[in-house]
């Protein structure tokens, strides 16, 4: 735990108050790292199927713990064990959801739902809420300033083709 | 429609030996079908830029009448700002590009033709960083940009609508037409599009985020978090109605990702100016 703790802190993410014991499953077999790259050490591998609990997750890389060792794995290679539907009603918890709050589950926002399939098909126009939304809009060099200060930096790279 | 259309001539044509046996005018039941073809292809062809503009303010000021913006000016310049910056890495980049929180609990986002995007708060609060905004924004994105919507518009409206569209009726703006092409456009949300525009708005919008600096995996962390949610859950239920279910997302993603994304990181300043920017969301 007190391991968990510095990842964290090193991460500067925030605490989880509640640490709820998330689990999954690889879908091939996979390389434990010893941190969250692809040329880091290899610790172990991890059969297909594998069952492995999830300490933390961080960009494409998850930290788990399992029988075979503790380390990185690619997030892609894993799947959530359950659905959540046995957590009940209100059991919106949920596998990788790391959420704002550090804490795991879907977090539910107070206030009106709307939107509904029924609400769509009788929805009536807002148009002073359109209004107000194009004073949010901000220009190509607001954007490019916003970019700047957050040391984002363009990728050059086509999509990939559909396959 | 389209098809029902070829159908039908098809068929007349079959019959032409013994046309007098009929008592319908294959003549003109030829020259009929042959001019609705001409309108419906038109109307892929000429609904411009300015009519899908107007076409998406109006289907926008729907969506904001089944919910409003989420009450907080700091939290929408933020997403304004993610946005915009993604725009600059599309192929319409001088789109009016617009993003707006909706203060809706459901978890869902919205992509209406011309550049309006809207994220619901329900949705943005259950995001763990500016990767992940960028990837489910960059995924509506590209909805607009390859016009999906547009194309379900046109392809499940009346064959009337779509002259009228390609009429350029839309040019005689709040006209009853434009009316009901919006009211026809808006529901076009509660069914959803085509499986494979979803697929292609993950696949391209993955690119999209990367390009603009971030983290590739934002898209499939959400993904992974839609995964394991519980899917009777009812703030989830539109939207899993109309998309496909994320384990085949993740799946497409993987095969189509495997190892080519592992070295692009975001930086760690994004992730900070997520939190301070939704502190005040509840
Ligand atoms: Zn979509």
């Amino acid at each position: 735990m007190k391991k968990c703790f510095l990842i964290l802190m090193m991460l500067g993410l925030p605490l989880s108050a509640s640490a709820v014991e998330q689990t999954a499953f690889t879908i091939r077999s996979t390389e434990i790292k010893k941190q969250p790259y692809s040329d880091a050490q290899t610790l172990a591998t991890l059969p297909d199927k594998a069952s492995v609990k999830i300490v933390l997750r961080k960009g494409g890389w998850v930290s788990i713990s399992s029988a075979q060792g503790s380390g990185w794995v690619k997030m892609l290679n894993l799947r959530s064990n359950s659905t959540g539907e046995e957590r009940g009603d209100n059991g919106l918890r949920s596998l990788f959801n790391m959420g704002r709050s550090g804490s795991s589950g879907i977090t539910v926002a107070t206030g009106v739902r709307g939107l509904s399939e029924e609400d769509l098909k009788t929805a009536s126009p807002n148009p002073d809420e359109l209004a107000k939304m194009k004073n949010f809009a901000v220009s190509q060099a607001q954007a490019e300033k916003f970019a700047r200060v957050g040391k984002l930096n363009s990728q050059t790279l086509d999509y990939i083709p559909a396959q | 429609m389209y098809k029902r259309t070829i159908l039908v001539t098809g068929l007349v044509l079959a019959f032409t030996g013994t046309a007098a046996a009929f008592d319908f005018d294959w003549q003109k039941a030829l020259k009929v079908g042959g001019e609705t073809l001409q309108k419906v292809q038109a109307a892929n062809k000429t609904v411009d830029e300015a009519q899908e503009i107007e076409l998406g303010q109006g289907i926008a000021a729907n969506l904001l009448g089944t919910s409003p913006l989420l009450d907080n000016n700091r939290v929408q310049l933020y997403v304004n700002d993610v946005g915009r910056w993604l725009s600059l890495h599309t192929e319409r980049p001088n789109l009016p590009w617009q993003f707006g929180v909706l203060e809706s609990t459901d978890l869902n986002a919205f992509a209406t033709p011309g550049g309006t995007i809207f994220v619901t708060k329900g949705l943005l609060m259950n995001l763990s960083n500016e990767s992940e905004l960028a990837g489910v924004l960059a995924h509506e994105m590209v909805h607009v940009l390859s016009k999906h919507h547009l194309a379900a518009l046109q392809k499940s409206a009346r064959m009337d609508l779509a002259g009228d569209l390609a009429n350029e009726a839309l040019k005689d703006r709040a006209g009853p037409i434009l009316d009901k092409a919006v009211k026809a456009g808006t529901e076009v949300y509660a069914r959803g599009l085509d499986k494979s525009d979803e697929f292609e708005a993950d696949r391209k919008g993955i690119i999209i985020a990367t390009r603009a600096g971030y983290d590739p995996y934002g898209l499939p962390a959400v993904l992974q978090m839609l995964d394991a949610a519980n899917a009777q859950d009812s703030s989830l239920a539109l939207m899993f109605k109309t998309h496909p279910a994320p384990r085949a997302r993740l799946n497409l993603l993987d095969k189509i990702m495997a190892d080519n994304f592992d070295n692009y990181r975001a930086p760690v300043q994004t992730d900070k100016r997520f939190l301070a920017a939704l502190a005040q969301v509840k």
